[in-house]
């Protein structure tokens, strides 16, 4: 999605290029999961946006919403997977392979 | 200096290490116990998924499997970048025959008394192999990569050690 959007820029310039993106086309949200932690810890996006995890871990984990809504599936090193939320909440999540590491994405409307 | 205290821990003080056990080691020997330390822990987790109905043990011995298998598959491509041969060593030998005879024990029980030592086992062999890792592997590795490796497997066996920590405790074994 970086790519699409890095194109559009060179090819529209950066101006017209940004103002003519819609919300589902910006870049997503990354968090980051290194050395057993989610960071950040709490990120806050606008509904339709996305949120990216990368984990730079050697082992692997998952991100997984607590109540099982949602789940990113197993994450090896330098594996990433992003999630689209279109409903508004407070959604907390962990990793299914090590329950400690906990975090939260909002999303507003 | 602590091997011989991961010895006797993990041992019981059931097998004498050589007098030269002591010694310091080399990184090829320390890759090696590190690599088998993992594999041995890998072991007693596909016992645990064979013997255990504990959703929490079972849960955490697939853990086990999945971490250390990843850090050892990083182990392996660390050897193969740097075309060495890790090498069996005194210590090596100890943890294994230290671990057959573990096994040997564990096979021999079942339900809540199996998820006891299981768990009891789990901490108590991570709090040795971290405390050898962490004061003596690391410090005395010298090829940066290695050093680095042995950083992020310490990481990740701390966070298993609070894990087992965590599961002894829910088990309620008394
Ligand atoms: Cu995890």
């Amino acid at each position: 999605m970086r790519l699409t959007r890095r194109r559009l820029i060179a090819a529209g310039g950066l101006t017209a290029a940004a103002a003519a993106l819609p919300a589902a086309a910006a870049p997503p949200v990354r968090v980051r999961i290194r050395k057993f932690a989610f960071d950040p810890k709490t990120v806050s996006i606008k509904a339709g946006e996305r949120v990216e995890w990368v984990n730079e871990d050697i082992a692997p984990h998952t991100a997984t919403e607590d109540n099982h809504l949602w789940d990113t599936g197993e994450l090896e090193r330098n594996g990433s997977a992003t999630l689209t939320f279109d409903t508004p909440g407070t959604y907390a999540y962990f990793c299914a392979f090590h329950p400690k590491m906990k975090a939260q994405v909002i999303v507003t409307a | 200096m602590t091997f011989r205290l991961l010895s006797a821990a993990v041992l019981a003080g059931a097998v004498v290490l050589p007098a030269h056990a002591a010694e310091p080691m080399n990184d090829l020997e320390i890759a090696h116990t590190a690599y088998t330390a993992g594999q041995l822990d890998i072991r007693y987790a596909h016992l645990a998924l064979a013997v255990s109905e504990n959703a929490d043990v079972r849960s955490f011995a697939e853990t086990m499997i999945r971490d250390h298998s990843a850090v050892n598959s990083a182990a392996v491509d660390l050897i193969t970048e740097l075309n060495v041969t890790p090498q069996d060593n005194d210590l090596s030998r100890a943890l294994v025959k230290g671990a057959a005879d573990k096994r040997a024990e564990l096979m021999g029980l079942s339900g809540n008394a199996f998820d006891c030592a299981y768990a009891q086992n789990e901490l108590g062999y991570h709090q040795v192999v971290n405390k050898t890792v962490e004061d003596s592997f690391i410090p005395a590795v010298t090829v940066a990569p290695l050093k680095e490796l042995l950083t992020d497997a310490l990481a990740t066996f701390k966070v298993h050690e609070g894990h087992a920590e965590q599961m002894v405790s829910n088990l309620q074994c008394g």
